[in-house]
């Protein structure tokens, strides 16, 4: 088990000793039990740090974000920056340092042991809790347990814990600075893709039904591109709003831009938009989940991911974020590919 | 942007285009376009009188760019570029649209064969709207030349270069230079001794002055391209001086140390120091590192000791060598099949069952018995010998798909051999068919089965085991319908030709691609037969495909042919339609990087650099890229775009 306090004491020491600029964390929300992002500078405000099943961010977008912030107002960083990652953000902050997004000495990762839970998915806790609102989410070893006005109501974890928790083959961080809780890899709960096994069983026709019903309701509010630390281009390729304008651009570069994408949300553009964000996703991805919980209509996002990822594993045994040396999924090729063409 | 005037030419290409595409409709439909200023078909427009009119029509219309469409670029794209050039507009505003290949040749219904086809060229049209004219990069060429692998193959290609008045490395792997050629005893069809034929050759590219013999070597890594490559070599240790070695063998009287010989293909067993033939080249004895007690006067030394010539020097350490030089042959050679792939034949673990090469080596002279065929447990005289030929080849189902193309041949010559050797003996051979295609080779085959009194027997060996002492051979004689058992003294594989490991090795080393076979790849299987994929490298003996000597030697001299042409120009002018990096989009993940086969990007301050030098235009990078940072020009992301859109519209 996790002392939360460990984790503060971390966060105050080195901020105090000025080894780190700030520490992202997760602290108590505004709304219920929920946790929400902390970006820490002061070391007085360690002790709001906290650690439960609610911790669901991937905080490693947030590098992403400072790293964007420092090259737009020209400065370089003075000491780098503390995170809290999970083994799945861990893994993210992994593919970002192969793509040499920032440098591993930018960043100092305190690592947490999900310990064989993982978080809460709030879309399955809902109706447990009679119409309630839980204040406080905890994890026994087996159970979760809520807080309500009700009292406490304890709830297996596999019936309210997030679908890629289930599935998740490796709840540890192995890159880290500093890493808290025990390594339970192997602890899992359901097999690896199992809901991606399960969609598949279906027929054409029915798979084709799902996802026309849901790229039909898909509003192209960018919620799962906004979330993503590996969405981080300046110009996504699907969307010419966000054309980056530098000292660079030239007039024709401006007048040529192209609009692989038109912007109305229609299903054949909503279609190319979820496909491209899969493919280039695809050996990045560390299935965090994120997309799929930002998503406001609930559009399954994390299927066409998942779907990637177990090509990948299938096809080459590749495994997204496993080293920072490591090779990227399509930038590198195997003697023994099964494709005979490239050998 | 002015309009452009782009010229469209239709080809018939006779019937292989017209009989399935509407060739008049597709020129109809692109005198619609916006940017088209001028269309014409013709039947042949490869032709003289149609590459004539392509240069009139451009210089009469005042056009600026051109589309052919026509068959694959791989063949004509040089061909209309030039014709662009001839009637003066730029040879890389000329396009090819692909109607062949990619339409008529595989499609049967004539009005869908026009639709497409008019998509294919229109979004060519539309493409070459955006072309740059663009000139050509002018590279300065290494007169210089580089023969990989020391086999027959490589001795040929390394003395036709050198005769031609070009410097040539010659790097073999082994102790000794001569390959596969050296372990034959003779030759087919004409049964003259191997080493005979081959060994004035192999003192001839020792002693050429043009030639830089490195032996006990191997290619690590290869940078750079046609006209320019950079070769690190590494020169393993062999600790005896070759200038000092006396050859006087009594190194091997002291040696303690015994293991298999590999140059008898472990029939005999060798010292740690050896000299794998008498006629080695260069004459001199090596110790192997791997199995000497340690290099090291404390632990044995005894060598050391007795070398009056003091030519062993336990203090050699490995050498790098780094040579420039402008072409590369690549003459890596074969292997066997293995014989643990043929569980049936006794999966290598049948005493007294061989493969072609030891039995090559029971014959030879210099063999392990001195030219007396003799059974290996026994060293008696085996009264009857089965040969087996198509081990391993032409079984698509669970071998090799191929056929080895020389083992009708050398099983022939070895039941020749043998009768030869043991008079007395029978010799029994399995075949599927004789394949005997080459001169004097099929009467070679019927001497053997006439004069020597071969039994043929056309069918396949089903198992083989030990039993009483000999070894039961089943097979089917199909064509008397009958099961046979023979009970052999010796059994002899005609096992499967695979490429080397060397040759697998290397062409990871060099990136030139290999066959579905696994032999290296020719650039093009009718016209280009003996270069590789890769500019400036060449190809030559059975490292591309399975071939008997007189045609290996040919590859190798067409091989040291194209070297010299290449040679021969002072300079050379590559296409300048390389990768160009948007640095605005470019955020320094390095994806292409590793992407690039022809190690031509780099980082530097966070963004990707394109190597001119280097750079092929392959557009892997640009495929890997997710940000759509690097483009192969006059292949941007917009021309992709408006083609794309031309063929959906």
């Amino acid at each position: 088990m996790i002392n939360v306090q460990d984790i503060r004491d971390t966060a105050r020491d080195m901020l105090t000793k000025g080894e780190v600029r700030a520490v992202i964390g997760y602290r108590r929300g505004s709304r219920g039990m929920l946790a929400e992002p902390a970006f820490i500078t002061d070391p007085a405000q360690a002790g709001d740090l906290v650690w439960d099943p609610t911790c669901f961010h991937n905080l490693s977008l947030y590098l992403v974000e400072d790293r964007k912030f420092l090259t737009h107002v020209r400065k370089t960083a003075n000491a780098p920056i503390a995170i809290v990652a999970k083994g799945c953000d861990a893994r993210s902050i992994v593919v970002l340092l192969q793509e040499h997004y920032f440098k591993r000495e930018d960043v100092y990762i305190i690592g947490v042991s999900c310990e064989g839970a993982g978080v809460v998915d709030e879309r399955k806790l809902a109706p447990h809790l009679n119409g309630f609102q839980a204040t406080n989410a905890a994890f026994d070893g087996d159970d979760f347990v809520f807080t309500t006005a009700e009292g406490e109501k304890c709830l297996p974890a596999r019936e309210v814990m997030a679908d890629r928790c289930l599935e998740c083959r490796i709840p540890f961080p192995k890159e880290h600075n500093i890493v808290f809780g025990e390594d339970k890899t192997g602890r899992q709960l359901a097999e690896p893709f199992a809901a991606l096994t399960r969609f598949e069983t279906q027929g054409t026709a029915e798979r084709w039904d799902f996802w026309s019903h849901h790229f039909d309701r898909c509003i192209r509010c960018f919620a799962c591109r906004s979330v993503c630390p590996m969405c981080y281009c300046d110009e996504c390729v699907v969307d010419s709003i966000t054309f980056p304008v530098t000292t660079e651009t030239t007039a024709e570069d401006k007048a040529n831009r192209i609009r692989w994408i038109e912007r109305s949300a229609v299903r054949s553009e909503n279609i190319t938009y979820l496909m491209t964000r899969a493919m280039h996703l695809a050996g990045r991805c560390t299935d965090c989940g994120e997309c799929e919980r930002a998503c406001p209509v609930n559009v399954p996002i994390r299927l066409l991911n998942n779907k990637m990822e177990r090509e990948a594993r299938e096809q080459f045994g590749f495994e997204p974020g496993a080293s920072i040396g490591g090779p990227s999924l399509v930038a590198s090729f195997l003697d023994n590919d099964p494709g005979q063409f490239i050998r | 942007m002015t309009k452009k005037r782009t010229g469209v030419f239709v080809c018939h290409c006779g019937t292989n285009i017209a009989a399935t595409v509407d060739v008049a409709k597709v020129a109809r439909e692109m005198a619609g376009e916006n940017t088209v200023a001028y269309t014409q078909e013709y039947v042949y427009m490869c032709s003289e009188p149609g590459q004539e009119s392509v240069v009139q029509a451009i210089k009469d219309n005042q056009l600026d760019s051109v589309v052919v469409t026509c068959c694959s670029p791989n063949l004509h794209e040089k061909t209309f570029r030039d014709n662009a050039q001839r009637a003066g507009i730029n040879n890389f505003t000329c396009e090819i649209a692909n109607i062949r290949e990619q339409c008529s040749w595989v499609h049967n219904d004539k009005a869908k064969g026009t639709e497409k086809a008019i998509k294919i060229s229109r979004s060519i049209v539309r493409r070459v709207n955006r072309n740059k004219p663009m000139d050509a990069i002018a590279v300065n060429v290494t007169r210089r030349a580089m023969v990989i692998g020391g086999g027959i193959a490589g001795i040929q290609a390394a003395l036709d270069i050198a005769n031609a008045g070009i410097e040539v490395t010659l790097v073999e792997k082994q102790a000794t230079i001569g390959g596969r050629m050296l372990q034959l005893s003779e030759t087919f069809p004409t049964l003259d001794c191997s080493q005979c034929v081959l060994s004035p050759k192999m003192v001839e590219v020792k002693r050429h002055p043009r030639v830089k013999l490195l032996t006990y070597s191997e290619v690590q890594e290869v940078t750079g391209s046609v006209g320019n490559f950079r070769v690190k070599i590494l020169k393993k240790p062999t600790y005896v001086d070759p200038d000092k070695c006396k050859l006087c063998d009594e190194c091997t009287v002291v040696c303690p140390v015994v293991v298999p010989n590999e140059y008898e293909l472990n029939l005999t067993a060798r010292r740690a120091i050896y000299i794998p033939y008498a006629q080695a080249i260069p004459a001199s004895f090596t110790l192997d590192e791997s199995a000497c007690l340690g290099l090291n006067p404390i632990v044995c030394g005894k060598c050391k000791d007795v070398c009056e010539a003091d030519a062993i020097n336990y203090d050699m350490r490995p050498e790098t060598i780094t040579e420039e030089v402008g072409a590369i042959v690549v003459a890596t050679g074969f292997d066997l099949y293995d014989q643990e792939n043929m569980p049936e034949m006794g999966g290598g673990k049948v005493e007294d069952v061989l493969d072609g090469l030891q039995f090559e080596r029971l014959c030879s002279a210099s063999g392990a018995t001195q030219g007396h065929v003799l059974r290996p447990s026994d060293h008696k005289e085996p009264k009857d010998v089965v040969f087996i030929q198509c081990v391993g080849s032409r079984d698509p189902a669970k071998h090799c798909a191929y056929c080895s193309k020389i083992c009708c041949m050398y099983t022939a010559k070895h039941a020749r051999l043998y009768k030869k050797h043991v008079p007395d003996g029978r010799a029994y051979v399995f075949y599927i068919d004789i394949r005997s295609g080459g001169k004097g080779y099929e009467e070679f085959v019927q001497r053997t089965m006439e004069d020597d009194d071969t039994l043929y027997l056309r069918g396949r060996v089903s198992r083989l085991y030990r039993h009483n002492g000999k070894i039961k051979v089943l097979g089917t004689d199909t064509l008397s319908g009958q099961n046979v058992e023979i009970d052999a003294d010796m059994v002899v594989l005609a096992l499967a030709m695979v490429p080397s490991k060397g040759t697998i090795d290397i062409a990871k080393t060099l990136k030139i691609g290999r066959d579905k076979d696994g032999f290296l790849a020719e650039a093009h299987p009718k016209l280009r037969p003996v270069e590789s994929v890769t500019g400036g490298i060449y190809l030559a003996g059975a490292a591309q495909a399975p071939k008997d000597i007189p045609e290996t030697v040919a590859q190798a001299g067409a091989a040291a042919s194209k070297v010299i042409a290449l040679l021969s120009q002072s300079t050379l002018s590559r296409s300048p339609l390389i990768a160009k990096v948007r640095r605005s989009h470019c955020t320094g993940c390095g994806m292409c990087v590793d992407a690039c086969p022809y190690t031509a990007i780099r980082l530097e301050g966070g963004k990707a650099v394109v190597n001119e030098a280097l750079c092929e235009g392959c557009g892997s990078c640009s495929a890997t890229c997710l940000r759509a940072a690097i483009d192969v020009k006059n292949v941007t992301q917009l021309q992709i775009h408006e083609m794309i859109e031309a063929c959906l519209a």
